[in-house]
């Protein structure tokens, strides 16, 4: 094999072993020719001297040659590219397929690799991204937090003091805030960023200066902000003049002075930042929780960074990190916030620990990270079947035209450049099929992240559509690959043909061992195609589970958005009378027939969590239920029933505190019995010694909460008007008709209410609840739609070997015939051939299917990832698809004339 | 080499080339030299137009090459006519004959 290609690459590239044999052949010209004069009489010297300017400069003849040579080559290239095109058309349904074929393999997995790329695998776009850590906390804060992967602000403070392996670290927090410009009032994400932040990041200013270190050093004092480049060219319509200008943010006059370097939008994918203020700031840009002043430890609000000392590997970071937080947790356990917790509940806290994460670590990341994986590897599996299905084509396509390459072999065309033409004729192809498979990429990828962002954000959205370099060298790399596996195989055999036994076969039938070699092909596409189908069976089939699943209460005619009057320092009692003359103004509105508040979302993967006192809580504080406060009407909005008691009004103003509660907090937390008038409470960090003091007035049925996906969490509500404050809120609108006939009038109304309180997520339920579903049905559709060509493929693949079969066997078919076999026997011969090929298939899927299965686990919904019903109805699916397939040349097989089988030959 | 004989070489050279390489294979100087006595030294061709001459034959099937000895112990790489120059050499010949005779004809000198 090595030989060959070998032979193959002097025929093709060997210029250099040219250029010395031109060389050799010159000089001994020369030499001969001074041997010449030397024989003459001439000295030796003179001779040479003499042969030398009778050469006429070895290099211009030299060149000369050379030139003929290119010449001659260019000529036969065009020649070979004529020739292929011309061939390729002459047969245009090999062409189509085998396009196609490339296209979608190559397609996909430059799309998927895309996504995966941007999304998954890219480090910042900042000075050294590789050293750049995010450091979080993993265990129970005991207390608030704003995430997983937040620490408190006194917290940063003594990791950044005490720590031996950053040069420096960084925090952030990412606020949403009104933004006032001229006459216009939007809301905006704020990137809230100590003063090391742009140092450590090593990232520039576009325009003007970033945020630095002296920015940040006193509370409230320096009112500055930095523009994102993308912000500042969408909104200000990248105004060069901007710089020290004033914006206001939540009502405080703050001056713009840079915009940061373009592609930074900060330093988690998927929630990108819209400006940058300096974090001592934070009590102007949040103005109802604060944390920074208060120096509250039981509030995780902050991401921390740091940037790795040279030498220092994020594991031994990790590592020399731990007993720092350690000390810092045996000091925080002793404080008075901790009294109320049990022994249990402080063991659990001290064993706490650091861990140390990626810098480009990003929720979105995560979440994706996943799904992107799986696609991705269906991906790889398609690429798989489409390799088999080009193989099997080639090779149908060379044994086609042993004939004809026989011919041409006769007639003086030589080996090399036979194999020379076919190579030409494949790189065609995969040329071909590269540039519509890539062009295919960039559709997909754009219809993908236009389906999996909605088009206010996708505009500001990172991930782009255009393959960058590395995504296109993956792509010429699998071409390479492939083109290899397909391309020489055939070639190589085909210029080996003995001419003379070719022309003598009757009509070119192909060895016994690339028929063999297609039948294995055809089981391998068949395989891989059990697998695709599974997988796609097991994701639409978790899809609608979900769909069907619903959160526990109707959806349809019912519409929502969300907004925040505090944001434009509206106090306390100017946000509650901005809430209460809503509801009536709302309540106004013809086709609205009940509005509903509440401070948490659903279904958008939020959750408040509080750990409860209670009667008969034996329960550990770190299992805690979902939260909300909620208006009147709450519930008769979303159409949850009340099983006992009643619903909140306007009445339940205090001073008693009331609740309402589900099935599953009655269960979990409270005595069995009667649960109206029971009493709980909500665990304080603030106020140790707090007792029970809420009065359960009502029990609404399980719902659900964060996602269609969980069980429904015990929860309990709570009147907001009872709250310490009021801030976001998120409306229900139950409507008489098509909710969304409604978005136009709501949003009039409501700029004429308070058009400095921009409202934000105006969409039906319905809308959101498919949003939530947005990656199950990004996985169910792709996935389907890849096993719906990996069938096809498989079908095409064996009806060909199957067709070829049976014509290659026409003279057999006849005489079996003319012997007396009936049709039936005939095609019971020919569909056992192509049953064993599709078994072998079948039975080599199945065992796939079962081992990878578990890796898709965590992604199904409402059924197993071994379900029996899905494997049977694929394989059932396939195994019709492949009969049929084989049933059509079974039947040509059967309807041959033996005589005139028997005269054509 | 006047003008008028390069001209008559672009035409010529490659029917003298067959034609040296009728009777044995020969070198590149050998050629030369053959070419030489062929047409009693009117024709010296030289290595500039002989090389790229050779090459492009080679290409176009009519000569094939080999590397053996050539005389003082020298190798050397040598050229022979294949089947297809052969049949090259005789529709030249036929070419050349008709012209020839025509030119011959025409400035009376028969």
């Amino acid at each position: 094999m090595i030989r060959r290609l070998r032979v193959l690459w002097n025929n093709l590239f060997r210029r250099s072993q040219l250029d010395a044999d031109l060389d050799e052949e010159l000089s001994v010209y020369t030499e001969l020719v001074a041997d010449e004069k030397v024989q003459s009489g001439m000295s030796h010297d003179e001779a040479r001297r003499d042969a030398r300017r009778e050469m006429g400069g070895v290099e211009q003849v030299r060149q000369n040659v050379r030139d003929i040579h290119a010449g001659i080559w260019l000529e036969k290239l065009g020649q070979d590219i004529r020739y292929g095109v011309r061939s390729l058309a002459k047969n245009p349904a090999f062409s189509l397929v085998a396009i196609a074929t490339l296209a979608l393999g190559i397609g996909a997995n430059t799309a998927m690799f895309s996504l995966l790329d941007q999304i998954v695998l890219r480090l910042l776009p900042v000075k050294q991204p590789e050293r750049l850590v995010k450091v979080t906390v993993l265990g129970n804060n005991y207390g608030n937090t704003y995430g997983t992967d937040r620490v408190s602000w006194p917290m940063f403070e003594d990791l950044r003091g005490g720590n031996k392996v950053f040069s420096d670290m960084f925090c952030r927090f990412l606020a949403t805030v009104t933004l006032g410009y001229g006459d216009r009032a939007t809301q905006a994400k704020a990137e809230l960023v100590s003063g090391s932040y742009f140092p450590i990041l090593g990232v520039g200013a576009a325009l003007g200066r970033t945020i630095a270190p002296e920015d940040d050093n006193i509370p409230d004092e320096r009112p500055v902000v930095v523009l994102s480049y993308s912000f500042w060219r969408n909104y200000f319509n990248a105004d060069r003049t901007i710089i020290g200008r004033t914006i206001v943010l939540n009502g405080h006059d703050m001056t713009i002075i840079g915009v940061a370097q373009s592609g930074f939008d900060g330093v988690e994918l998927g929630n990108a930042a819209q400006m940058f203020v300096p974090i001592m700031m934070k009590t102007e840009m949040t103005p109802h929780s604060d944390g920074l002043k208060d120096r509250r430890r039981r509030l995780a609000w902050v991401a921390a960074y740091g940037r790795l000392k040279p030498g220092i590997s994020a594991q031994k970071a990790q590592s020399s990190l731990q007993p720092l937080l350690h000390g810092i947790l045996e000091m925080e356990v002793q404080q008075a916030d901790f009294r109320q917790f049990s022994d249990e509940d402080r063991r659990q806290f001290l064993r706490n620990r650091i861990e140390v994460l990626p810098g480009s670590d990003s929720w979105l990341g995560n979440y994706m990270r996943r799904p992107l994986w799986i696609l991705f590897a269906l991906t790889g599996a398609v690429l798989l079947l489409a390799c088999a299905n080009l193989a099997n084509l080639m090779l149908a396509r060379a044994t086609a035209r042993e004939r004809e390459i026989a011919v041409r072999l006769v007639i003086g065309a030589g080996r090399g450049r036979i194999i020379r033409q076919l190579m030409v004729e494949t790189l065609l192809l995969a040329g071909a099929g590269a540039v519509v498979g890539l062009a295919l990429a960039f559709l997909a990828d754009r219809l993908l992240i236009r389906m999996y962002l909605p088009a206010n954000e996708a505009a500001e959205f990172v991930v782009s559509p255009i393959p960058d370099w590395r995504v296109l060298g993956f792509a010429f790399g699998m071409l390479l690959v492939t083109l290899l596996a397909f391309g020489l195989m055939p070639a190589l055999r085909a210029s080996r043909t003995e001419a003379a036994g070719s022309l003598k076969e009757r009509s070119g039938t192909g060895s016994a061992a690339s028929v063999s070699l297609r039948r294995m092909f055809v089981s391998a596409q068949v395989a891989m195609s059990l697998l695709l189908l599974v997988g796609a069976g097991l994701f639409v089939r978790t899809l609608r589970n979900l769909q069907n699943q619903g959160p526990g209460f109707p959806t349809n005619h019912l519409l929502e958005f969300n907004l925040n009057p505090s944001l434009n320092g509206y106090s306390n009692q100017q946000t509650e009378a901005f809430y209460e003359r809503l509801n009536v103004e709302l309540q106004a509105i013809p086709g609205v027939s009940s509005v509903g508040l509440s401070s948490m979302p659903i279904l958008k993967g939020y959750a408040w969590q509080n750990a409860v006192l209670g009667d008969l809580s034996g329960a550990r504080a770190e299992d805690q239920p979902v939260l909300s406060e909620v208006g009147p009407n709450y519930f008769a909005t979303l159409g949850i029933p009340i099983l006992e008691g009643r619903e909140f009004t306007e009445q339940d103003r205090g001073p008693q505190k009331y609740g309402m509660i589900n099935q599953s907090f009655a269960k979990r937390y409270l005595p069995p019995g009667d649960p109206i008038g029971r009493r709980f409470g909500l665990v304080d960090d603030q106020d140790p010694a707090h007792q029970p003091d809420i009065q359960v007035v009502g029990v609404i049925a399980d719902m659900k909460y964060r996602d269609l996906r969980e069980t429904p969490p015990p929860q309990a509500y709570f009147p907001y008007f009872q709250g310490a404050s009021f801030r976001f809120m998120n409306v229900y609108l139950r409507t008489q008709s098509d909710p969304r006939q409604l978005q136009n009038q709501i949003q009039e109304r409501m700029r004429q209410f308070d058009p400095h309180v921009p409202i934000v997520g105006l969409q039906s339920v319905d809308e959101q609840i498919d949003w939530s579903l947005r990656t199950e049905r990004l996985v169910a559709s792709l996935s389907a739609v890849f096993g719906g060509l990996a069938l096809l493929l498989a079908v095409i693949g064996l009806y060909g070997v199957m067709a070829y079969t049976v014509t290659c066997r026409t003279r057999e078919m006849g005489i079996r015939i003319a012997m007396g076999a009936t049709r039936l026997k005939i095609i019971g011969m020919v569909m056992r051939e192509a049953s064993v090929m599709v078994l072998a298939g079948l039975s080599a899927g199945a065992v796939l299917a079962l081992a990878l299965a578990n890796l898709i686990r965590n992604q199904l919904f409402g059924l197993n990832p071994h379900d029996p019903w899905t494997l049977i109805g694929a394989s059932f699916s396939l195994a019709i698809a492949a009969e049929l397939a084989g049933f059509i040349p079974a039947l040509r097989a059967s309807s041959v004339d033996p005589t005139n089988a028997l005269r054509q030959e | 080499m006047t003008r008028a004989q390069s001209d008559l070489l672009q035409g010529t050279l490659d029917v003298l080339i067959l034609k040296a390489l009728a009777l044995q294979e020969l070198h590149g100087m050998g050629i030369s030299r053959r070419i030489a006595q062929m047409t009693n030294a009117t024709f010296d061709v030289k290595a500039g137009s002989l090389f790229p001459a050779l090459h492009r034959m080679e290409q176009a099937g009519w000569l094939t090459s080999s590397w053996g000895q050539a005389e003082t112990n020298r190798r050397a790489k040598f050229y022979s006519l294949t089947e297809t120059g052969r049949k090259q050499l005789q529709t030249k010949t036929e070419h050349w004959t008709g012209i020839a005779v025509a030119m011959a004809a025409a400035l009376g000198i028969s």
